[in-house]
């Protein structure tokens, strides 16, 4: 059963058409991700998906029952702490005070953020935890759909590694579905049940793989050499890193 | 909860302990002020002890507490008024680009026309009332704090907007939650200038309209040629507004704003 599903969504910015025509299913439990060359439309298929844009053309329809999001930076809001920031979307439903602490507090364990850090504001936050925070703030309202908009691009190598550790752990025990964009093939690679490459030419879906590997055999090897594969044999991948200015310095 | 206390008594303990850099400054500007009496004589300038005798002598007369009463709960009133209206038009204004538009020369003639024509003409409108006084406060301050918010709100994270959309919050729960938040960065500094301006003008149209408050004991005590007590009328004003600001204004700022306290590197935070 799919609990996401794009029809037909075309979008223009001023006249310039970035998507024409895509249609997507996400099924439940299951991980999609969209990779492609910046500029061509990922972020703007996501917030379609989401609902923060209107799409000029096409039908979203959802199945979830709720939804988190996690954006390329943490958006947090600097006048609360991190608990508060946490707890933002339970303030949004209307959740009283004491569930809203424990339940974030039990969000943060989650995300591996220090008890002790969740009473200092954003600007007294490192990036990581920064991030983490906005994790935690996804998964505190126990969504069943998370929308990831290449949520640890900024981040280092090492901290990349730990959030998409994260992500994978969630997503198994919480068992979410999801639609995660990212530039990164390999982070597509690790954290995805599929693939789905968006191209500029096309103005959306060029075409999906399926990993091969299961879920629990995604070592650093592995994904290399999953990865490798893509971009060597398969000519689906052979505009992804075009353009793509964070890659070319 | 005690630490909770503890904070804020920690805050007011800082804000007293950098009262003594205040203290300084009026140490100083006393000093320059001495040497002016010397140099011109007791008539022109009289000396601070002398302003601060003619001060207490002041305090010390039922009178000058009714004057400076009536005097505040004018001001106090035009600030309120201009408080309200600067937030609810400013947070309307804002949020409509083609409005901002429209605001902006409006505010720019508003801003040009010098308080004192205003005080002419809300004379010609109200008499010596007080409603020239309410008129011309808030002629005078509301557009700043107007301006402040209206940018503020155009101004205003969309990043945090879409978030907070994303999590499922309406139009009026952005407005509470993220707008309103954002704007009072902007709003509070506005509203420690309107307050300075607004018992400015307060009294000056007092003096002009003739109404009676600490306006019209300055025209008094000028016209008895009583320097010393001109100056204490003056010193009584700053204090009000003093009282005003950090007593009132600033606390509530200071715990609206208290990330931003957490944002100071250490060192600078003394
Ligand atoms: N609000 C907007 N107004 C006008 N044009 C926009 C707007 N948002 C995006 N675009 C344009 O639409 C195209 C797709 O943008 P989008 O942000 O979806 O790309 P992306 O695939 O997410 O890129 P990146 O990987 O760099 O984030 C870009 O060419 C961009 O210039
Ligand atoms: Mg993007």
């Amino acid at each position: 059963m799919s609990v996401l599903s794009l029809h037909n969504i075309s979008h223009a910015y001023f006249g310039r058409t970035v998507l024409d025509r895509v249609t997507l299913d996400v099924r439940e439990g299951e991980i999609v991700a969209l990779v492609g060359p910046s500029g061509c439309g990922k972020s703007t298929l996501i917030h379609i998906a989401a609902r923060l844009i209107e799409a000029q053309r096409g039908r979203v329809a959802s199945a979830y029952a709720r939804h988190g999001m996690i954006f390329q930076e943490p958006r947090l809001m600097p006048w609360a702490t991190a608990e508060d920031n946490i707890a933002y979307p339970l303030r949004l439903a209307g959740l009283g005070r004491h569930q809203r602490r424990a339940r974030a507090r039990h969000a943060a364990d989650v995300v591996s953020l220090d008890r002790s850090d969740l009473g200092k504001y954003p600007v007294e936050l490192s990036g990581g935890m920064r991030q983490r925070t906005a994790i935690a703030r996804a998964l505190v309202v126990e969504p069943d759909f998370v929308f990831f908009d290449e949520p640890f691009t900024a981040l280092d190598v090492a901290l990349k590694r730990q959030m998409q550790d994260l992500v994978i752990a969630a997503a198994r025990q919480a068992r979410f579905a999801g639609l995660f964009v990212t530039h990164d093939l390999a982070e597509a690679v690790r954290v995805s049940d599929r693939i789905l490459v968006i191209d500029e030419r096309v103005r959306g879906i060029a075409g999906e793989r399926f990993i091969a590997l299961p879920a629990g055999a995604r070592d650093d090897a592995a994904v290399f050499a999953t990865v490798q594969a893509y971009l060597k044999e398969d000519p689906l991948f052979a505009h992804i890193y075009d353009r793509d200015e964070r890659l070319a310095s | 909860m005690t630490r909770f206390l503890l904070d804020r008594v920690g805050r007011l303990g800082r804000f007293l302990w950098s009262g003594w850099v205040g203290v300084a400054g009026l140490a100083l500007f006393a000093a320059i002020w001495q040497q002016g009496h010397e140099a011109y004589g007791d008539f022109i300038l009289p000396s601070p002890l002398t302003t601060l005798q003619a001060t207490a002598e002041l305090l010390r007369a039922d009178e000058t507490w009714r004057l400076a009463q009536a005097t505040s709960a004018r001001a106090i009133q035009g600030f309120l008024l201009t408080a309200v209206l600067g937030a609810v038009l400013g947070i309307a204004v804002g949020y409509s680009a083609a409005a901002m538009r429209l605001a902006r020369p409006l505010l720019t003639i508003v801003m040009g026309v010098p308080p004192i024509a205003w005080i002419v003409l809300a004379m010609i409108w109200f008499g010596s009332s007080a409603g020239t006084v309410l008129t011309t406060t808030v002629v005078a301050a509301f557009p700043l704090v107007f301006a402040n918010v209206a940018e503020a709100v155009a101004m205003r994270d969309r990043a945090l907007e879409d978030m907070a959309k994303a999590f499922g919050a309406g139009p009026f729960q952005r407005l509470r939650t993220i707008v309103i938040r954002h704007v009072t960065g902007q709003y509070f500094p506005a509203l420690a200038v309107a307050l300075g301006s607004t018992f400015k003008v307060a009294v000056m149209a007092e003096l002009l309209a003739n109404i009676d408050g600490i306006g019209v004991a300055l025209a008094m005590s000028r016209s008895n040629l009583d320097v010393a007590q001109s100056i204490a009328w003056v010193v009584i004003i700053v204090a009000v507004i003093f009282v005003v600001e950090y007593g009132v204004v600033q606390p509530v700022r200071a715990e609206l704003e208290r990330w931003r306290e957490a944002a100071r590197p250490w060192g600078v935070r003394r």
